[in-house]
């Protein structure tokens, strides 16, 4: 990768390569490489257990890869210490949020603002200002005075995503964020990711909902067993075999071929049904 | 705080003494509370800062310098120094370890002091005083010491830097995620706090006239501030102010009417702040929500 690249080619801005995660004696994660392109939504599926989080947390810096590396704009993360990470452009959620208890709703949002990325340039009061707008953006203007130990999960979840938002990221990555919302909430939290995918934010996301993640996403990468065995365009990933498999086992693979053979036009209800999913 | 000021217009050394302790032991506690209430690393060890501090007055009053400010001065720079340095190790650690290690300081401390002969040893050391006409000047001298650490805890608290050690304390690898560097920002808590306890010991010490490992680094002065800030409301700005008025008024009338049991008394009201004011009386007192939040309160800190 030259360090001058062509303006008109799709600008690499996060690179992982060869990466392997070891956790004693399971390799939670082993040569997984991709890269995700600027201003694109990338959409990251895999069965529980399959590695997805582990990732995420190698890709923000929490953890450091066994092998191989992810680089952003060709610096090392693992070199990067965790706080500087977010100033770097790369901001996330987490799975189990992770509040400040006893500060208010708008205080939590407030700290990203104030020691983001753009933070440096913040007075406190800016960052309040900039707080309570995210979090109208979010839908949690009416809950901003309330301490964030009050809020329900739901909230907790868009709570996670200002507070990310509040970092000013180039990449936002969301680990599940959508995980107990209604159908209408959903669809809510999928209108928000785009307008801030359109805002210029590239975005990796996790999760279950594959209705979601597929109306979303510009790619999709499949984890399964710690190995990426699928990526590409969301209807394509959907179809392939290993994908169908790693997620509903080799039997029901072949009864779903069967399936095709006697009907055909029911491939469509044959596709991917994820399992009843915890966390 | 107003009212402390008039203090010495009773013309009575006694309650001027008394008072004046009471704002050295708010001092502390609001140094405590800074490390303590804000950043929640619990330090058992404060104490060496204030003993350090009241050294710097002692060693200065044998070089001939026996002016009030130059001491506070002096201490405040040595004991920030001396937290940077002792913090980055010790603030590697975590909860029970940490509190651990900073008594562990205090106590290393306290025998370093007591075997350098240049500092007196365990004999101790004698400090110029001012003449008695003029006896009160220390006490306003605390009064300011202890006004300027409630003020910076003012301001601290509602500035960047007091979000960033509330963020460390409620979830030190949230905090780092949102940009916030842990190691850099407790350092800072505990230097501030180092500088507060320092500040509280350079004016005791020439108040006092003598200092000695005894007096320079007490168990009352390691615990009082700690109890003070508890009962008055930890990561508050008026907790410790309040908890070191009353603590001090009762420990000060308990010593007074009941010599023989007051320890006692001392020991059983430490025993009820914990078990009934886990969040301290200004959460009591419907600062912040009334008996509902109280109620919930008390279950909150147990396992």
């Amino acid at each position: 990768m030259s360090a001058a690249s062509v303006p008109a080619a799709p600008e690499v801005l996060l690179r992982i390569s060869n990466v392997g995660m070891r956790f004693g004696g399971l390799w939670a994660l082993s040569e997984v490489s991709f890269d995700v392109e600027r201003g694109t939504v990338l959409g990251l599926i895999g069965p529980n257990g399959s590695g997805k989080t582990t990732l995420m947390n190698v890709v923000s810096g929490v953890y450091r890869p066994t092998t191989g590396e992810v680089t952003y704009r060709d610096r090392r993360i693992a070199d990067v210490p965790t706080h500087d990470v977010c100033h770097l452009g790369i901001a996330r959620t987490f799975q189990v949020v992770k509040p400040f208890a006893s500060l208010t709703t708008r205080e939590n949002v407030a700290v990203g603002a104030m020691y983001g990325r753009q933070g440096g340039k913040r007075s406190t009061r800016a960052s309040f200002e900039r707080a309570q707008e995210l979090l109208e953006l979010v839908g949690l203007g009416r809950v901003a005075d309330r301490p964030a130990s009050d809020l329900t999960t739901p909230d907790r979840k868009r709570l996670e995503v200002a507070k990310a938002l509040a970092l000013d990221p180039e990449v936002l990555l969301l680990d599940e964020v959508m995980a107990g919302l209604n159908a209408t909430e959903v669809d809510e939290a999928l209108q928000l990711l785009r307008d801030v995918n359109r805002r210029g934010v590239t975005l990796i996301v996790v999760e279950h909902l594959m209705k979601a993640i597929v109306s979303i996403s510009t790619t999709i990468v499949v984890l399964a067993e710690g190995k990426k065995i699928a990526q590409g365009a969301p209807a394509d990933v959907l179809a392939a075999p290993e994908v169908i498999e790693a997620y509903l086992g080799s039997r029901w693979r072949k009864r779903q071929e069967q399936l095709k053979e006697i009907e055909a036009q029911r491939e469509e209800a044959a596709r991917v049904q994820p399992p009843e999913a915890h966390g | 705080m107003a009212l402390l000021l008039a203090v010495p217009l009773t013309h009575n050394g006694y309650i001027e003494i008394v008072f004046r302790n009471i704002l050295m032991y708010a001092t502390m506690a609001y140094g405590w509370n800074m490390i303590g209430g804000y950043t929640g690393y619990v330090s058992f060890g404060q104490v060496a800062f204030f003993g350090l501090g009241a050294y710097c007055s002692a060693v200065l009053s044998q070089f001939g310098v026996d002016n009030l400010l130059a001491d506070v001065l002096v201490a405040c720079a040595v004991n920030g120094g001396f937290a940077v340095l002792v913090g980055l190790p010790v603030l590697q650690l975590k909860g029970h370890y940490f509190a651990i290690a900073t008594l562990g300081v205090a106590l290393a401390l306290t025998d370093i002091i007591a075997n350098l002969d240049a500092l007196g040893g365990t004999a101790g050391m004698r400090l110029r005083q001012v003449d008695e006409a003029h006896f009160s000047v220390y006490y306003y001298a605390m009064w300011i010491v202890a006004l300027a650490a409630i003020l910076a805890t003012y301001f601290i608290a509602r500035s960047k830097l007091g979000y960033a050690f509330v963020a460390i304390r409620e979830n030190e690898d949230a905090a780092a995620v949102l940009g916030i560097s842990p190691r850099r920002y407790k350092i800072t808590a505990w230097a501030i706090s180092a500088m507060m306890a320092g500040s509280a010991g350079a004016v005791f010490a020439p108040a006092n006239g003598f200092l000695d490992p005894s007096i320079g680094f007490s168990v009352d002065s390691n615990v009082f501030p700690i109890v003070m800030a508890l009962l008055g409301g930890i990561g508050t700005v008026a907790g410790p102010f309040i908890g070191a008025i009353i603590l001090a008024g009762a420990n000060e009338l308990l010593q007074r009417y009941f010599i023989k049991i007051h320890t006692l008394f001392f020991g059983a009201m430490i025993v009820l702040v914990v078990l009934l004011l886990p969040r301290g009386l200004v959460w009591l007192f419907g600062l912040r929500g009334g008996v509902r939040t109280w109620l919930k309160s008390l279950t909150e800190y147990k396992a």
